[in-house]
């Protein structure tokens, strides 16, 4: 009895905290469970679709902002931290917010003169960024090694306290193993899906919402639309940096081409599979969309034929999502009858 | 009666299982696997597909002569990896977490095989590519790196002595598609060039993918270059041919074993290609003796034999016989074995490994396309 | 001066081809404000398609005028198209029809995946190469030349798109499409059935885009089942380049976007071309957000 008291108490007062370590924890029994190797670094790569997903999110659930070009932020992440590690030798962890950072100014630059453009406006700007990104990453041989991309880029490294012999302090740097990674992702998602579940109940959140409603009422309202607008524009793209500079450093290299259009659709398809304006929608929808692929892999040629087609059927069967939000699906019906 | 039954189907489930068991124990031969990484599916799945087929020969071939050790049997696994580097570097951790695999033929292009090859030396996995030419993977210092192909850096030369020497052209324009593997072999083509006292009037990249060139060309034509080196594959080089002479230019082209594959002909048509000059690893395999047997039986199966099938069946014999001779499942001793091999006997020729895991020795032939057939003129030894 | 004139109608040549594709997207989005991802890739069937008749006709008869096959071989394309854009509409968009717009956006990217891959399992993943159909005729003039293909596109493209703005602006199908692009709501109430209207908005802009694909495949000689995502994206562009949801517009923005790719790619560097096309959109849709010839409509409060 008290111990539920104690837990709805808890749950009461930290409500996201809960959330998150309900859904997310268990995951990290996983590599524990399943001791493939190959399947904890594709859980890995998922991963990191998932922080992608969740950050697009950002934009185009909440703010509904349709964005064609998030690989590009991605992109531009991983570009940033392979370059300072490489020139600087900025070492992981500070490399992973400066990736963030980076990705985040290139987001409010695009952002500022082209988010007054209206709807699907705004969607071909952001796909015409994203090609430029990765036509320019891969022209601009001397700084990003062109279409040979950057190589030798180095992963993190942690210090573990050891206590044998005499305290001291021993490196222990990742290697091919995927096992530090998953971890590495699972910390990161779940950051970013608390940090989306607080900005979701605060005045920016809220604002957002009103602004994917009814853009007009808002400003009426007193809604600094630009201001916010921009602000889920950073985030997003902050978020989509980190993921760059996880995914360099996991790779250690990074080459334009894998950040093409076909990507930034995908990261899309996620976000609205899962149903938009869900952080855990996000996070399903890179998980089912990321898993997909690997699944169908025994029917070799037809894999993404099939992949295609049931893309077609899901939407089809769940056209708001898999968890789509109950505000969106009323914002649809009053769309119907304007 | 129910009950009756019930008794008899767990009767028989029992001796199923039981009959299960012993075939179990009877087929316990052991499986060794030897990965195979090419471009599958997409656009380029032909060669990836020819690659495929050639190394399943090799493990057939083996299967035949019995066990490589007891009563081992050797598999291959096809993976997929669009070429693109991200998916090369899943599918070499695939590969890497898998202990019954010793060894891999792969990748295809060299922007995977590189990727991927700080993958297989961290996992101390052999990994021999059949086609990757760029010279700058074997200098990352990798032991448990092997290509059985030439380079770009013997490749390109070789073109350029032979257009210098051979063809007499003293004023060309150079071009690449923008690739690891264009771009490499274009540069090492242009350095040599150069350095033989030619003059490189031109030099542009293309974009892959891309299908208007005219107006380049008419830029190019405005130099008047004597002949146009081109680094890449060839679907984009049908349509550089095509539309050169559409608008006027009428130099010939020359490019490397990208281009060496008769759709160039097919799609850039028998008239306007004629006269393209292409530089290929070794010569053609129709015209060895060693390798008569393996294109006889390869093309009464699968058709006509793709540009790198032979090589990927050279990778899969080198590597099953580093197997044969290590004895036992263990990716290291199977690496020095691979490391130690010496004049192995391969349908191209005798292959040796240098230390850096090249192959030595390895000649270009020079063929000219005549009457919409790459023919053969001329071999370059290596120096 | 003549290098600048070539340039200019190379570049012509290829915005002709953008602009046939784009009216697709343009019709589309105008009537149901779905970006339709799968229209390029129902362009590359149409190419397909027109590259198998070819193949049918050298098999049947030999010796027929170019003309002939020529007419054949795109009439045959728009059918196929058109029904196969029937076929998607009613397959992957029409149950869709109450939802939110970004679930249609999904399916059509499902729809262009699983085209692509179909005609590659099909007809193989090499480039195929179309026989040269167009006989090898040059017409030159004070340096500048010009061939018999770029001749054919040129009229055929014309002729096309007088034929639709006719089609819109006078026949009264036209007048419920552009009533329906108007007001869905308004139009269904007057007793235009919507889904007609979409069906045969779908059906034209397959159609035409089948041309294209045709006319595509001639041109350039060669085919592959990737061509559709670049064509697709570069007619996209085009569409919103003239206003998207805009006919006329579609039409400049193609023949535009041509251009200063060819110019771009003369007078800066091919590599730069993209992001010269990109960079000049990016800048009208700051400036003129609702494209050349769109209209710019009031926020309705």
């Amino acid at each position: 009895m008290r111990v539920s008291d104690f837990f709805k108490r808890l749950f009461r007062r930290h409500p996201f905290s809960c959330q998150v370590a309900l859904f997310l924890l268990p995951f990290s029994l996983f590599p524990l469970i399943d001791k493939n190797v190959y399947h904890i670094d594709l859980m890995t790569s998922i991963g990191i679709y998932v922080l992608l997903a969740m950050g697009l999110n950002v934009v185009v659930g909440f703010a509904g902002l349709l964005n064609l070009g998030y690989a590009a932020f991605f992109a531009i992440g991983a570009y940033a931290y392979a370059l300072l590690n490489l020139h600087a030798g900025c070492p992981f962890w500070l490399g992973l917010p400066a990736a963030g950072i980076v990705s985040m100014i290139f987001g409010l630059v695009i952002g500022a003169p082209s988010i007054r453009i209206r709807g699907d406006y705004l969607a071909i700007t952001t796909l015409g960024f994203g090609e430029i990104v990765r036509i320019a990453f891969n022209n601009l041989d001397e700084w990003t090694g062109g279409p040979n991309g950057l190589l030798g880029i180095a992963r993190p490294k942690i210090w573990v306290p050891r206590f044998e012999g005499g305290f001291h302090w021993e490196t222990f740097s990742f290697s091919v193993n995927p096992t530090p990674y998953f971890y590495l992702v699972l910390g990161l998602v779940m950051f970013a899906a608390y940090l989306l579940f607080r900005m979701s109940d605060s005045k920016i959140g809220r604002a957002l919402v009103a602004i994917r409603e009814d853009e007009l009422a808002a400003s009426c309202m007193g809604v600094p639309v630009l201001k916010i607008k921009l602000t889920a524009f950073g985030l997003s793209a902050f978020i989509a940096g980190m993921a760059g500079a996880v995914f360099a450093s996991k790779q250690t290299i990074v080459t334009p081409d894998s950040f093409d259009f076909v990507l930034s659709v995908l990261i899309l398809a996620m976000v609205v599979l899962g149903g938009m304006g869900n952080i855990w929608g996000a996070a399903l929808g890179a998980l089912i969309l990321g898993a997909l692929p690997e699944l169908l892999r025994e029917f070799a040629n037809y894999r993404m034929l099939l992949f295609g087609v049931m893309m077609v059927l899901m939407m089809i069967f769940r056209p708001q999502g898999i968890l789509g939000s109950q505000l969106i699906r009323r914002e649809m019906r009053t769309e119907k009858s304007e | 009666m129910n009950f009756k039954f019930k008794i008899l189907d767990f009767r028989w489930l029992v001796l199923a299982g039981m009959v299960f068991v012993l075939c179990g124990a009877a087929r316990k031969e052991e499986v060794v696997l030897i990965g195979l990484v090419a471009p599958l599916t997409g656009d380029q799945a032909y060669i990836g597909t020819g690659v495929l087929q050639g190394a399943q020969m090799a493990v057939e071939d083996a299967n035949a002569k019995g066990p490589l050790f007891g009563d081992a049997k050797v598999e291959l696994l096809g993976l997929d990896d669009q070429h693109n580097p991200t998916q090369a570097v899943l599918a070499a951790n695939k590969l890497a977490a898998n202990p019954d695999v010793m060894g891999v033929v792969g990748h295809f292009n060299s922007s995977c095989t590189k990727a991927a090859s700080a993958i297989y030396h961290e996992g101390r996995m052999t990994q021999i590519t059949p086609a990757s030419t760029n010279p700058e993977i074997s200098r990352q210092g990798f032991d448990t790196f092997f290509r059985i192909c030439a380079t770009d850096d013997v490749q390109g030369p070789a073109a350029a002595e032979f257009v210098w020497s051979k063809l007499g052209a003293k004023r060309i324009a150079v071009m690449d598609d923008h690739t690891t593997y264009g771009k490499g072999l274009a540069d090492e083509f242009e350095k040599k060039f150069k350095a033989l006292g030619g003059t490189v009037l031109r030099r542009d990249a293309i974009t892959q993918g891309e299908k208007d060139f005219t107006p380049l060309l008419t830029k190019v034509k405005s130099v008047n270059p004597e002949l146009i080196f081109y680094g890449g594959v060839y679907p984009e080089l049908a349509l550089l041919i095509k539309q050169s002479r559409k608008t006027g230019l009428d130099a010939p082209w020359m490019g490397g074993d990208g281009i060496f594959d008769v759709t160039l002909i097919k799609l850039a048509t028998p008239r306007f290609s004629h006269g393209t000059y292409a530089t290929m690893l070794g010569v053609d395999p129709h015209s060895l003796p060693s390798a008569k047997d393996f294109v006889a039986r390869y093309e009464a199966r699968h058709g006509e034999i793709g540009s790198f099938s032979a090589y990927a069946y050279d990778a899969a014999n080198v590597l099953i016989e580093a197997i044969r001779r290590a004895g036992a499942k263990d990716r290291k001793r199977v690496l020095q074995e691979v490391r130690k091999m010496k004049d192995f006997q391969g349908a191209l020729g005798v292959v040796n490994f240098d230390e850096k895991g090249d192959a030595v020795g390895r000649s270009i032939g020079v063929f000219k396309v005549e009457e919409g057939k790459f023919k053969f003129i001329e071999e370059i030894k290596p120096a | 001066m003549s290098l600048f004139i070539q340039q200019l109608l190379n570049g012509l040549t290829i915005g002709m081809v953008y602009a046939l594709i784009a009216l697709g997207y343009t019709m589309v989005y105008g009537v149901i404000q779905l970006i339709n991802f799968a229209h390029g890739d129902v362009f590359m069937v149409g190419a397909y398609l027109a590259l198998t008749l070819i193949w049918a006709f050298a098999a049947v008869v030999t010796g027929a005028p170019f003309w002939v096959v020529l007419t054949a071989l795109l009439l045959f394309g728009m059918a196929g198209c058109a029904v196969l854009g029937a076929l998607i509409e009613r397959v992957a968009y029409k149950p869709l029809r109450a939802s939110p717009r970004l679930a249609a956006l999904i399916t059509s990217i499902g729809v262009s995946f699983f085209l692509q891959n179909a005609v590659m399992l099909i007809y193989g993943s090499k480039d195929q190469s179309v026989p040269e159909i167009i006989p090898h005729v040059r017409f030159e003039f004070h340096g500048v030349s010009f061939s018999l293909t770029q001749c054919v596109i040129f009229l055929t493209s014309i002729a096309l798109m007088v034929f639709l703005t006719w089609f819109i602006q006078k026949t009264k199908l036209g007048k419920a499409m552009r009533a329906c692009a108007e007001n869905f709501e308004a139009a269904n109430l007057m007793g235009i059935s919507a889904d007609r209207i979409i069906r045969v908005t779908f059906v034209m802009g397959s159609a035409l885009a089948a041309v294209a694909g045709g006319l595509f495949g001639v041109y350039y000689g060669s085919i592959n089942f990737h061509d559709g995502y670049l064509a697709g994206l570069k007619a996209f562009t085009a569409a919103v380049f003239g206003g998207i949801g805009s006919i006329p517009g579609a039409m400049v923005g193609g023949v535009l976007l041509g251009v200063l790719e060819g110019l771009g790619a003369a007078y800066l560097s091919s590599e730069w071309k993209d992001v010269f096309a990109f960079v000049i959109l990016i800048a009208i849709l700051l400036f003129k957000p609702s494209g050349i010839l769109g209209e710019n409509l009031p926020e309705k409060v």
